[in-house]
This record gives structure tokens, C-alpha cells and sequence, in this order.
């Protein structure tokens, strides 16, 4: 089981140091250690201890940033091994996130990523200003469960709908479940626009990832 | 009354904005403004960051106005921001309403922006008014312009105008043109309307806000530029850091704004606060948000322009006590720190500016006054020292019981002590009898007597005519 191993990878991922976590990763690398352990019972076990601790208010953002860094960077350490063995880590699902054309506001977006990240979500973070086409063309790549939109001014929620309606017209509509959020935005335009979701705030945003990712489970079990 | 820098500490601010703004430069994102700076000594890189001189901020500063006459429908509501008084506005944007009969949080109408303008024009701590709500059940293509003519129908006092798109504001400035009683007539008095506009912390500004600041420059519009950085977000942890860094986004669009049209009025200042790290929310009723307003009034008042704060925002999500108490602090400290406007202070608003509600507006109108008593202090001549009347009254009488001391409260009684319209101080008896009701039942009757009561002159047939004339063509084009 190698413990005390474990122990420092989820210890250094706690503290938010990248520096020891690339360190700890490099010594399980070169160690017989199972990468794939290392990273669920070691790193993302102290991603998860600080999210869950930032859930109940008694940790802060700047925390669960940097354990999240911290995480990553273990993670790179270890992905050559990784991909040697031809393991993968299992994610809660995938996102893609970004702030629509023409607005870049990025904090709450940025925030609603972290969490996901901590959560176990693989999160693909495209950013402000992300032209329509690009949000379209990462969805084909990437075949994400969950699209999450930010907007934050009233004259770009119109862009939120415009995306849904390319979706639509490409064919991808059913294969991404899309949620939006921002300031401006309220459910019942979540609801006028088709989206398959809504959420004012960061925590309520990955309960409802959640929520949509084991739907789509169910449903295709059905 | 609370000057919280000191000389030093204030000038240390004023050099590290200075150091922003030339070393580090401000995004711009729109071209037009970007040459404009650049033909004026900026200098422009290919990411749209302009560096700007500190040379130039003094020339801005040079024409930006010491104060600004805020112009009103009825010129008995004209105020002259920067006269030394501390000037209130009610809440700006919520978009959920708590109903008022059903006590059910729904969405916002364009019914209740007409009631809660006229709330505004009734409330006497309210000295001008910005739009308290941002109707959802209006369609997006004539949000601005419909909201614009709702406004100026429901109040006789000054109207600051919703600014969201520059394609709506073109047409809410044509509205104002109408108001104003022509192009000529407003030309000569833009100030009859005003706007506000807000930054992308940390150091940006997006296209569409560009665009309509230099509408206002164009037409000498005053408005207000406020940071909107979140300490610790948007803008450094530090208090001193996120002022620094607002100082320098705000500065911009002073030089900017003055290339253009110079001698536009600015009202400048901040609605930054804290981010919450234990929620990832900003803190609008922290104790920060205080602080961070008192210094930037001695900033605004060293650069000799006026200071527009939002300071009274309430994190709450109900009117109880946490609401009162964000609310209050915070527009006490600004006005005590000399805040020329203090945006936000009559804050009928819950949720951190997202959900209205009719008690708390009355609640926050009683603080309000509370704060404007404090803010008038104590007359101190030779007649309110009173010597003469505490030499008659003497040992044996009292101040209730010696005629010529009673003459003496007649005369002065209104003037010295504020009389409070839903806060209770009656005996307990009295409370009782009454009913035994909390302030916030109390506010709940004092709204529904005035929206029942307060009247306001309604606009001439032929204004409000052309206005809706606007409405009626943009919702044909946009259909």
C-alpha cells in the first residue's frame, strides 16, 4: 500500500506547495509505486479533503487553488508513466468552460473550474472573448459531457442563446448537456434559451454538473 | 469628519498609480480610443495595453470639473455634486423582486422599477435616482429605452440613465434629447440626465463601455467611472493594492474622456470590495468596503474631482438585522469621509444587488436620514450654546416646565433633532397597543401608504409621445 507515500502526495497537495508535489510525484515515479494510486488515493485525496472543507466554509478559495495546482503538477510528473502503462484516471465527466464572445470577465467562471477540477471533473478551461466557432470545435474534439457558459454583461447573454442554436444546427445538441451562468443571467433564461441548466454560484454549479452527468448515465442505461 | 490617510500615505498611493499606469497600462479595446490616446502621447502595444504618461493625467485632471449640477425635472430636486454635501442614491440593478403583497421572491418588472422610482422620488434621503431595477419581463431590444421612459415618468427628481449597450444608449441619449426639450436645449444642459459605467478588473475595458463614455464625451454627459475590483480576485488581497489599481483603471478613462471632450463632468470613484474566500462572493456589507471608500475620498479630493462611492450594498438576503448593519456602516463611513456620492446608500436591495425589496428600502431611508443628521453635526454659535436659557431655567425649573425654554425648543426642536418616520421609540404600552410590530412590518405600511398616496407630474403628452414613438420603431427594426 506504500502509505507513507500517499500520506505526503495528499500532505503537499493540502499545504498547495507545487514544488513538493512535483517532488513527491518524481520520487513515485521512479519508485514501483502504481501511478494511477498515487493520483487517487494520494493527490486527489487532498484536492478533495480541501474542497470539501471549502463546501462547508472553512477553507479558502486561495486554498483550493492551490491545491489544485499542487494536484496538477503531481499529475503532469506522472503522466508519461501513466500513459506507458496504458492507465487512465477516472473523472467524474469532462467540461469545457469559457466566458462568451465579446465579454471577459473571468473570476466566477474561473472559480466554477476550480471547483470542478476538485471535484474530479477534467475541466477544459478555454478562457474570455471565446468566439462561438470555438466553443463548437472544442465540443467536437473533446466530446465533453458538460459546455458551462459565462456571461456577465446583459449584451452578451445573447451570445449564451447563440451558441445553443449552432449546437442545434450541427447536429451536437444531444451529445452536451449545456449550463449557464453570470451575473445577468437568471434560470427562467436558462429555461428561455434551452439550456439544460442554471446556477448563480460556483458550489451550486458542480452539484449541478453532477446532477447532469449521472442523468445522462441513467439515461443511457435506459 | 474621518480622514483615515494620512499626506504621505495618500501621495505613496498616488505614485504607485502613477507607476501602473506607465509601466504596467490599462487593456483598451477599442480602437478608436486607442489612437486617440496615442495621437495624444500614449503608447500602444499590439495587445491593446496603453501606457499612459502621468503627464497626461494631469492634463486630464486639469479639465475634468470640481463639481457637477445635477439637473432635474423639477429644478427644486438640482443638486451641485462636489458643494461639500454627501449625496445619496438608491440601489442600482437588482433583477429579483421580493413581491411586496406575497412576500415571494419572482423575477423583476418594469412595474416595479416605476414603483420603486417613485419610492425614490418620495424618500427624502434619496437625492437622485439611478435605475433600482432591471425588468425581466421586457424584451432584450427595448430593455434600455422602455426602462429610460419608466424612469422619467415616475419621478421629478435627477435620473440617472441605464447604460448597457451602446446601441441602447444611443437612443436612451435621444430620449434624454426629448426630455430636455431638443438637441439645442440639451446641448446646452446635458446634465439633465447622467450614467455610470464599470471596468473589467484587473485593468480593462471592454469595447461597448468605451463606446458609450465617449458618447458621453461627445455630448459632455456626466457620468461616473467606478473600479469594481474584488480584493483578492479581480484585484490584489491587499486593501492598499485593489485602491492602487482602481485608482490607475479609473485615471484612464479620466485622460481618456478629456482628449475627447473636454470639460465633461466625471464623478470618480469605486465599488470594490472584498471577494469572500471561504464562498468565492463579494462582500459588499464588509467592514473593507468601508475602508476602501474612505481612503479613495481622500484620493478623489487630492486629484480635486469628485467622489462617487457604492457604499451601503447588503450582502443579506433578507431585511433583518445583517442587512441593516451592512447597509449602515458602510454609508456612514463613506460620509463621514466626505464622499461626494454616496451611490447605493438608500439600498432597497438585498443579495448583493440582485434582489429588490420595498422594506428594506424604507429601513434603509430611516438609516439614511439617521447618517444625514450625523453628517450635519452640531451648531455651535451663540445662541445654541443656550447660556442665556440654562441661566433661566436655573435649579429649580426644567426645560419642560419654564415658558421662555420651551419657546427656545419650538424654535430649534426641528432643526436639532431628527424625527424618525418607522423607527419606534414610543413606550412600551404605546408599541403594544400598536400592535407589537417590527420595523420591517412598519416599512412594509409606510411603502404601501406611498405608493398609494405620492403623485408625481407626469411628463408632457407630447415628450412622453416621441418617446414611445423611439420604443415603437426599435421594436419594429428588432422584430
Amino acid at each position: 500500500m506504500d502509505l507513507p507515500f500517499l500520506e505526503e502526495l495528499k500532505r503537499v497537495v493540502i499545504e498547495g506547495d507545487v514544488e513538493k508535489a512535483k517532488e513527491s510525484a518524481q520520487r513515485v515515479s521512479e519508485s514501483d509505486i502504481d501511478p494511477l494510486e498515487a493520483i487517487t488515493e494520494g493527490l486527489a485525496k487532498g484536492a478533495k479533503e480541501v474542497g470539501d472543507k471549502f463546501g462547508k466554509g472553512e477553507a479558502f478559495l486561495a486554498d483550493l487553488i492551490m491545491a489544485g495546482e499542487a494536484m496538477k503538477a503531481g499529475m503532469a510528473v506522472l503522466l508519461p508513466k501513466l500513459q506507458a502503462m496504458k492507465a487512465k484516471r477516472k473523472s467524474l465527466g469532462k467540461v469545457v468552460i469559457g466566458t462568451v464572445k465579446g465579454d471577459i470577465h473571468s473570476i466566477g467562471k474561473d472559480i466554477v473550474a476550480t471547483l470542478l477540477e476538485a471535484e474530479g471533473f477534467e475541466v477544459i478551461n478555454l478562457g474570455e472573448d471565446v468566439p462561438t466557432e470555438k466553443f463548437i470545435e472544442k465540443v467536437k474534439e473533446c466530446h465533453p459531457n458538460i459546455l458551462g457558459l459565462s456571461s456577465l454583461l446583459t449584451a452578451t447573454m445573447l451570445t449564451q442563446k447563440e451558441v445553443i442554436e449552432v449546437l442545434e444546427k450541427e447536429g451536437l445538441r444531444e451529445k452536451v448537456k449545456v449550463i449557464i451562468g453570470g451575473a445577468p443571467t437568471t434560470r427562467e433564461w436558462a429555461d428561455e434559451i434551452e439550456a439544460d441548466g442554471w446556477s448563480g454560484d460556483a458550489i451550486s454549479a458542480v452539484k449541478l454538473a453532477k446532477q447532469l452527468v449521472a442523468e445522462k448515465e441513467t439515461q443511457l442505461r435506459v | 469628519m474621518f480622514e483615515l490617510l494620512s499626506r504621505d500615505e495618500i501621495h505613496a498611493i498616488h505614485v504607485a498609480a502613477m507607476e501602473i499606469l506607465e509601466r504596467i497600462g490599462i487593456v483598451i479595446q477599442h480602437d478608436g480610443a486607442l489612437r486617440t490616446l496615442k495621437k495624444a502621447g500614449a503608447t500602444i502595444d499590439k495587445k491593446k495595453i496603453v501606457k499612459i504618461p502621468e503627464y497626461l493625467v494631469r492634463e486630464g485632471l486639469k479639465k475634468t470639473p470640481s463639481r457637477v449640477l445635477l439637473k432635474a425635472r423639477n429644478s427644486k430636486y438640482d443638486i451641485l455634486i462636489g458643494d461639500g454635501n454627501s449625496y445619496f442614491t438608491n440601489g442600482f440593478g437588482a433583477h429579483y423582486t421580493i413581491d411586496l403583497e406575497t412576500g415571494q421572491r419572482r423575477l423583476s418588472t418594469l412595474r416595479d422599477l416605476e414603483e420603486f422610482t417613485l419610492l425614490s422620488d418620495y424618500f427624502p434621503t434619496v437625492d437622485y435616482i439611478k435605475p433600482n431595477i432591471i425588468p425581466q419581463d421586457l424584451p432584450k431590444n427595448i430593455l434600455e429605452q422602455t426602462m429610460t421612459l419608466a424612469e422619467f415618468k415616475s419621478a421629478e427628481k435627477h435620473c440617472s440613465v441605464i447604460s448597457l449597450t451602446s446601441e441602447g444608449f444611443r437612443d436612451v441619449v435621444e430620449m434624454s434629447t426629448i426630455l430636455a426639450g431638443g438637441e439645442e436645449a440639451f446641448l446646452k444642459n446635458p446634465s439633465i440626465i447622467d450614467a455610470g459605467f464599470n471596468n473589467v478588473p484587473p485593468l480593462k475595458y471592454s469595447e461597448g463601455i468605451i463606446e458609450m463614455i465617449l458618447e458621453c464625451a461627445k455630448y459632455r454627459i456626466p457620468f461616473d467611472i467606478s473600479t469594481g475590483a474584488l480584493a483578492s480576485g479581480s484585484g490584489p488581497v491587499t486593501l492598499a493594492g485593489t485602491i492602487v489599481q482602481g485608482i490607475a483603471e479609473n485615471h484612464a478613462i479620466v485622460v481618456l474622456t478629456q482628449l475627447v471632450g473636454p470639460g465633461t463632468p466625471i464623478m470618480w470613484g469605486s465599488c470594490a470590495t472584498i471577494l469572500d474566500q471561504r464562498y468565492g462572493t463579494a462582500a459588499y456589507g464588509s467592514p473593507e468596503n468601508g475602508l476602501i471608500h474612505a481612503a479613495f475620498v481622500q484620493m478623489a479630493h487630492y486629484y480635486g474631482i469628485p467622489y462617487y462611492g457604492a457604499a451601503g450594498v447588503v450582502d443579506s438576503k433578507v431585511p433583518d438585522a445583517q442587512a441593516a448593519y451592512e447597509n449602515a456602516i458602510n454609508a456612514l463611513i463613506a460620509t463621514l469621509a466626505g464622499a461626494d456620492v454616496v451611490h447605493d446608500g438608500v439600498y432597497g436591495i438585498l443579495e448583493a444587488g440582485v434582489t429588490a425589496c420595498y422594506e428594506q428600502f424604507a429601513i434603509s431611508n430611516e438609516i439614511c436620514n439617521a447618517i444625514k443628521r450625523i453628517a450635519r453635526g452640531i451648531r455651535i454659535n451663540k445662541e445654541t450654546i443656550a447660556l442665556e436659557i440654562i441661566e433661566k431655567v436655573d435649579h429649580e425649573k426644567n426645560y419642560l416646565t419654564d415658558l421662555d425654554a420651551l419657546k427656545f425648543t419650538k424654535k430649534h426642536l426641528i432643526e436639532e433633532h431628527w424625527q424618525p418616520v418607522i423607527t419606534d421609540r414610543s413606550s412600551r404600552s404605546e408599541w403594544e397597543r400598536k400592535g407589537a410590530k417590527d420595523i420591517v412590518q412598519r416599512a412594509r405600511e409606510k411603502v404601501k401608504e406611498i405608493l398609494a398616496t405620492h403623485k408625481v407630474e407626469p411628463l408632457e403628452k407630447d415628450i412622453e409621445q416621441k418617446m414611445m414613438e423611439i420604443i415603437k420603431e426599435k421594436a419594429k427594426k428588432s422584430a
